[in-house]
């Protein structure tokens, strides 16, 4: 598109903004290589915190409470295929006197309540632990329903308030990540847009001459638009070491830290150059005038 | 046969500038009406008039920095009313611009603002070198090359800009009040580049409020007043050639061209036969 002298001089000419403005550039990158840090810090706690969730759930059971009725053949046959279905990692049988034993340790004092009682009121029942995979609520009850069906059993109890508090804790945090990245993505846009104007009010003359003498447009607005990506680049990758570094030094410490992967990485470098690209895009929509 | 005849409508390929019933409004107030003038290969014209006149509204609608609000400007076969966007970069490159104020990069030293104009639009390294060089001679200015701009005097500046103005070898040349920041010395000095840069073929458009400068030319001379052409020492040679102004407007360019080029072989005969 360019002729090779023309691509030279977008090069330079984006960097002049580096060269006449150091500190204005300098501070620029500062403030949104912080406000990127920022929104990386949440990024990881948000990443690492789900895990933790995830990880939690792993200790939800079910409980499957069985007809009275319920002869030892069929109860061994639904034995059997609870522990096939897929997302139950474990099942064990707790019998009525086993529940009844276990009843009474919850109540410990207060027991003259079921001594009172002539028959065992309590269910046999399966306790079903599920694997990883089947953490979250949709397939919580997709497992209780499957279970419902098969006959002899009385009801199904599933640590469903758990589950909902661990997906509403998880919500939060994305919630206030997605927050967080949208203040820092009209902050850093705006710092952008703020040093490009500079760049574009010192330029004027120049851009008179380029159009006295017949520049494209798309030539003229080049440089601007290349000194704006730039100063993205140098955010994100001011926050990316920052956050590397500090990473280094405390994963030592802190056991199955989870941090990004080098293609979420990248996808934040990519990110912090179309901050960069809007953010001249801006002010060259509000300030230059061809 | 006067040379004039020569030439048809403004579609005529060696017409350079055609204003045809040219009306620019800013707003509600016009700063021209009705104005209607045609500028040939080669031509050195002087717009002159008071302040506000409109002179520097017509150098800008040559330029298509502005477009008339009614009639047409034509400028090298590109037509304002039938113009897409897109080609006005490469109608300003056939346009050389001089301003009253220089409007040199200040960060810039004298080869590099000459420079600037070939690096802008692409010419490669080696012909630029060439071009600057060219020019720098011509106006007198290659030994300070490597200085900056605010060192120069005046005149100098003025001499920087033309080679800018120049350097990219425009038909055209405009000069907005050239001589406005100089005093008669030096700005007799710039007006005698002007008239060397036209002997080498380039049409020169030089607009001036100072009348009496503008006499002693003795070249063409359009004044304007309050937005109207009140005289065009062209027009005044005969009214015939008014109305070819207007004829020759919507005639296919194919047969101007066809006719221009049987007059032209027609003048070469006859000058041959004297
Ligand atoms: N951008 C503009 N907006 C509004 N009015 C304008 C604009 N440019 C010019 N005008 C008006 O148009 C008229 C002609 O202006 P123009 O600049 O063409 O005059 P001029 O002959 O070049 O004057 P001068 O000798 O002072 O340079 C003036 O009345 C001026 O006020
Ligand atoms: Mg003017």
């Amino acid at each position: 598109m360019f002729k090779p002298t023309q691509t030279a001089y977008i090069l330079k000419e984006s960097l002049a903004g580096f060269h006449r403005r150091k500190l204005t550039t300098g501070v620029t990158i500062l403030i949104m290589g912080s406000a990127l840090l920022v929104l990386s810090l949440f990024s990881i706690v948000t990443i690492n915190i789900g895990a933790l969730l995830d990880h939690a759930r792993t200790g939800i059971d079910v409980r499957v409470f069985l007809d009275d009725a319920m002869d030892d053949v069929a109860a061994s046959e639904l034995h059997r295929h609870l522990s096939a279905l897929p997302g139950v990692r474990q099942v064990a049988y707790v019998s009525k006197e086993q529940a009844l034993v276990e009843f009474r340790r919850e109540l410990g004092e207060e027991t003259e309540l079921l001594d009172a009682m002539e028959e065992n009121p309590l269910p046999a029942s399966f306790h079903v632990v599920l694997t990883e995979k089947a953490v979250d609520a949709d397939r919580q009850r997709e497992i209780a329903d499957d279970m419902r069906r098969w006959p002899g059993v009385a009801d199904v109890a599933f640590s469903e308030e758990w589950a909902r508090l661990l997906d509403h804790w998880r919500s939060v945090f994305t919630t206030a990540t997605l927050i967080i990245g949208l203040v820092v993505f009209i902050a850093a846009v705006f710092v952008i847009s703020n040093t490009v104007k500079l760049t574009v009010a010192a330029s004027a003359r120049a851009v008179e001459i380029m159009k006295q003498v017949g520049a494209t447009n798309a030539f003229i607005r080049t440089p601007f638009l290349v000194e704006g990506l730039l100063e993205g680049l140098c955010g994100g990758l001011f926050a990316m070491a920052v956050l590397i570094a500090a990473h280094a030094v405390l994963r030592p410490s802190i056991a199955g830290l989870i941090f990004f992967t080098p293609a979420q990485i990248a996808g934040f470098v990519v990110f912090c150059l179309g901050l960069g690209l809007l953010g001249s895009w801006a002010a060259l929509h509000k300030y230059l005038r061809l | 046969m006067a040379e004039s005849d020569l030439y048809n409508g403004p579609l005529d390929p060696r017409t350079v500038v055609g204003f045809h019933h040219v009306e620019l409004s800013y707003g509600g107030t016009k700063a021209l009406d009705d104005v209607s003038f045609r500028v040939t290969n080669g031509e050195f014209v002087c717009i002159t008039g008071p302040s506000g006149a409109g002179k520097s509204s017509i150098l800008r609608l040559i330029t298509m920095d502005a477009f008339p609000t009614a009639g047409q400007v034509i400028v090298r076969g590109m037509i304002s009313t039938r113009m897409n966007r897109g080609s006005i970069p490469r109608l300003r490159r056939e346009i050389g611009f001089v301003f009253q104020d220089f409007r040199l990069l200040e960060d810039r030293d004298v080869y590099e603002n000459v420079a600037f104009a070939q690096l802008v639009v692409g010419i490669p390294g080696a012909e630029i070198k060439r071009n600057v060089m060219r020019v720098l001679t011509q106006v007198g200015l290659w030994q300070k090359r490597r200085q900056m701009p605010r060192t120069l005097s005046g005149g100098e500046q003025q001499r920087v800009a033309i080679a800018r103005g120049v350097v990219n070898s425009p038909k055209i040349l405009l000069a907005d009040e050239p001589t406005g920041n100089l005093d008669p010395a030096v700005a007799q000095e710039i007006v005698d580049l002007l008239f060397e840069i036209n002997d080498g073929g380039t049409c020169v458009v030089f607009s001036t409020h100072d009348h009496d400068i503008v006499r002693s030319f003795g070249r063409r001379v359009l004044l304007l007043e309050h937005g109207r052409l009140v005289s065009d020492e062209e027009r005044r040679l005969g009214d015939r050639r008014k109305s070819r102004l207007t004829d020759g407007m919507y005639r296919p360019r194919e047969e101007i061209e066809r006719e221009a080029r049987a007059r032209e072989t027609a003048a070469a005969r006859q000058l041959e036969g004297e």
